[in-house]
């Protein structure tokens, strides 16, 4: 189990994170939603090493290799495709694995005719699955995705939700899954929870029982938690714009 | 748009470059030949440089010269320029010396090299003084560009500081310093003409001295073109070589 206990971040003159707990399971999906602003991203990059807190402690971290599907693709533009990919695997395991991790998931996201392309000939969608085959295919126990999905299209969305699902389903990690989409979040997550407005403390803890594969945001008990949630987002979101 | 852009890219400069040369003719009419050289005189002159083996010779010798100084500047200027841009206590340590350089005049580095180094090795130095701010200053500006969320990414994915170096950093200087060669290479030419003019017997600028007191107007002319085809051709060449290469990500 991840745990941050009393955990407090300020980053430039802005406190993200004080007092801050809670927890997520090994080898289960956990899903947080916020409104903007709430602290989300930094809790993400504190479990990828790239923040340290200031006060209050993160367990369960202990030999945990992350791997980061960040907000932007954060490509190579002077690599291809395909040494995008490479390019992280490389220290990480053999030649041989090398080039067929990186044909599976070029595969798994329709990339792999573009595998010698570079990426500025990429639409964003197609950067962004690129950014998302770098992830999955580099060695990991722990995935951190921040809003990975936040400039795709509705069905190619839905898609890749479904394509995480069914990896995980394949081989079960631990997901920490950033969104402001609770339908991303309800399709997907073993647990969701819901964050305040900054400074951020957990309004909401769902654990959802439903079978990834079966899940339909539609049925039973999906639609009573989505509308839980929205208004709980709603009135966090009152708190920055009163007028709204 | 086909006729335009035939008309805008290869009739219209070609008709001012013809305007400018009959121009000239008619104005070299009006002077005496040692004033101003006729074009045709410049040809003439031209050809017999080609012809006696002078134009190569000269020509030659001012190349290895220009790049001998320009060369040393990138090989010294490169990691001079990722060490200040990279480190802040070494930028505020040479930033005023950078500037101090870019800022001294070329006459007085000129004269201290004829003291310090022997007339023989003024041309390479001026050269190398003058272009190493050029390439200094552009690798700072690369480091300066250089995007920290790249960094994140290669941190997330423990990706080793030497391949870091090579694969993050080094690409994305390297359109700046390229673009730093090409000035550069423009300023050697210039450089090592002058610099040849006022200290040494041999070479394009030294020959440039000797048709001056000889009043051979048409040579100096012949020779200024020469100096105008190296830059042109230097600088063509390598932006056609840098897009080329580039292309894919720029």
């Amino acid at each position: 189990m991840i745990t941050f206990e009393h955990v407090d971040k300020t980053l430039g003159q802005t406190r993200v994170l004080h007092d801050f707990s809670m927890h997520a399971e090994k080898n289960e999906i956990t899903c947080i939603i916020g409104p903007s602003g709430c602290g989300k991203t930094t809790i993400l990059q504190l479990l990828a090493g790239l923040e340290h807190v200031d006060a209050g402690r993160i367990t369960g971290m202990e030999n945990m290799r992350p791997s980061y599907v960040f907000q932007e693709p954060r490509l190579l533009l002077w690599k291809t495709v395909g040494q995008n990919i490479s390019f992280v695997l490389q220290d990480a395991v053999s030649p041989e694995q090398q080039q067929e991790l990186v044909e599976k998931y070029l595969t798994m996201m329709g990339l792999y005719e573009y595998r010698d392309s570079y990426p500025k000939s990429l639409s964003g969608g197609m950067r962004q699955r690129l950014a998302l085959c770098r992830a999955f295919a580099y060695p990991h126990d722990l995935l951190l995705m921040d809003e990975p999905f936040k400039s795709l299209d509705t069905p190619l969305r839905l898609g890749l939700v479904r394509q995480v699902a069914r990896m995980w389903q394949e081989k079960p990690s631990t997901i920490i899954f950033v969104t402001h989409d609770i339908m991303d979040a309800l399709l997907l997550g073993h647990r969701v929870i819901v964050l305040s407005a900054r400074p951020a403390v957990v309004l909401d803890d769902v654990k959802i029982d439903v079978p990834l594969m079966q899940r339909n945001v539609l049925h039973e008990p999906l639609p009573a938690s989505h509308d839980r949630m929205l208004a709980l987002l709603e009135a966090e979101n009152k708190k920055y714009f009163p007028n709204l | 748009m086909k006729n335009s852009s035939l008309l805008t890219r290869g009739l219209a400069p070609l008709f001012g470059l013809v305007l400018f040369v009959l121009l000239w003719q008619a104005a070299s009419g009006f002077y005496h030949p040692v004033v101003l050289p006729s074009p045709l005189d410049v040809a003439r002159s031209a050809v017999k440089l080609a012809a006696n083996g002078q134009l190569w010779e000269q020509g030659s010798q001012s190349i290895a010269r220009g790049l001998t100084g320009f060369g040393l500047a990138v090989i010294i200027g490169l990691p001079l320029g990722l060490l200040i841009g990279l480190s802040p206590l070494i930028s505020s340590l040479l930033r005023p010396l950078v500037v101090g350089l870019q800022v001294t005049p070329l006459i007085s580095w000129l004269l201290l090299a004829m003291i310090w180094l022997g007339f023989s090795k003024v041309p390479s130095f001026v050269v190398f003084v003058t272009t190493i701010p050029l390439v200094i200053i552009n690798t700072i500006q690369g480091v300066k560009n250089i995007d920290v969320q790249l960094m994140q990414m290669a941190a997330v994915f423990r990706i080793n500081r030497s391949r870091v170096f090579r694969e993050i950093y080094l690409p994305q200087v390297l359109p700046y310093l390229l673009a730093g060669i090409i000035t550069g290479l423009g300023t050697t030419w210039k450089a090592v003409a002058m610099a040849e003019f006022l200290s040494v017997s041999q070479g394009i600028g030294a020959k440039m001295a000797v048709a001056r007191i000889n009043l051979e107007t048409a040579d100096l002319f012949a020779w200024t073109f020469v100096l105008i085809v190296l830059g042109l051709i230097t600088d063509r060449l390598l932006t056609y070589l840098v897009n080329k290469k580039l292309r894919h990500w720029m």
